[in-house]
């Protein structure tokens, strides 16, 4: 009887990846995501005019005395005012040097003033005319969000009732001296 | 003494060669990653005007569909109609009321038309505008056209800023 053939198979073999296929798709999608890639990020601050509408009178007349943050910007200082029942608080923190905010101490008042009335949300910006654009952007990102990541702020959520913790601060914007003259 | 033979390397006749394309796979994986990276996942194109040096925040907010205004230390535009000329951080004489230096009646005259002719379209009845301007402009200038627009029934102001610290 004739014994069967033994096959050899060779299990340290190697082989090569056709990497030709993988390529051709690539070649495909640089083009396309280079075309629409965005390497400007561009990103937006939301803020609100004042409108002489009856809404916001509608509003203060539902609280009377509510708890209002201002924060006066000039050449010299930047004030922030608090006012409680009528009763305001001012906070002057003058400029290191012409021109030069000192945005670390006026990030670290407006996270006192933010711990001691969580409850308020907006903050009202009146800068002088003559406040270059780019230190107005730079005030708002302080009263975003604290420059420590970990402090946060306790606020109620109406849903459950309960506190729920959040890192924003003053996130809504008003510049209240718009419609001066 | 017999002389030895010329090695010779063995010639192959329509020989073919495999072009090694791994490191072409690397360099392109690695673009792949890149550009997915920046890939702008924002539904709205703005682009920044050659003129204009727009300040940085850390807001991280993305744009929405807005009339489009910008404000640089020549010319103030609704995306690229130039509405009024501007010279040493002001408006000229002739673009302001008489009577309320703030307001700037070519700019009002633009938003109420817009305000007609886009009504169908929900960002024009929220009265929604992003504004690039310059970060050197000072907030005089700035508060021009804040008061104008908010005159014309467009109060929610979007300030265009770059990504940075």
């Amino acid at each position: 009887m004739r014994r069967a053939k033994k096959l050899h198979i060779n299990h340290n073999s190697e082989f090569e990846l056709d990497l030709a296929p993988l390529l051709a798709v690539m070649v495909k999608l640089v083009p396309v995501l280079l075309v629409s890639s965005a390497f400007i990020q561009v990103m937006v601050i939301e803020t609100e005019l004042p409108q002489v509408v009856s809404e916001a009178i509608q509003k203060q007349e539902n609280n009377p005395n509510p708890t209002t943050v201002t924060m006066e910007m000039d050449a010299k200082e930047v004030r922030i005012i608090t006012m409680v029942k009528g009763q305001e608080k001012i906070a002057a923190i003058p400029v290191k040097s012409a021109g030069v905010y000192d945005f670390e101490k006026i990030n670290a008042q407006l996270v006192a003033v933010k711990k001691e009335h969580p409850e308020v949300f907006k903050i009202e910006l009146s800068p002088e005319g003559n406040v270059p654009y780019n230190e107005i952007v730079k005030v708002m990102d302080e009263a975003r969000q604290a420059r420590d990541g970990s402090v946060k702020f306790p606020v109620l959520d109406s849903k459950t009732g309960k506190n729920v913790e959040t890192q924003y601060m003053f996130p809504e914007v008003v510049f209240v001296n718009m419609m001066e003259g | 003494m017999a002389r030895r033979p010329k090695y010779e390397l063995p010639k192959k006749s329509n020989s073919t060669f495999t072009l090694n394309i791994t490191s072409m796979t690397d360099m392109f994986t690695i673009l792949l990653v890149f550009l997915l990276q920046s890939y702008s996942t924002s539904d709205v194109e703005i682009i920044p005007e050659n003129n204009i040096r727009l300040p940085q925040s850390a807001s991280m907010a993305n744009p929405v569909e807005s009339i489009k205004l910008s404000l640089s230390a020549t010319a103030l535009k609704i995306d690229q109609t130039l509405i009024a000329e501007v010279s040493n951080a002001d408006f000229s004489a002739k673009d302001l009321e008489d009577k309320d230096t703030n307001f700037i009646k070519p700019l009002f005259n633009e938003l109420d038309k817009l305000a007609k002719t886009k009504s169908d379209k929900q960002w024009v009845k929220d009265g929604k505008i992003l504004l690039q301007a310059d970060k050197n402009l000072p907030y005089s200038t700035l508060r021009k056209v804040m008061y104008t627009a908010s005159m014309a029934g467009f109060p929610q102001l979007k300030l265009v800023t770059l990504v940075g610290d």
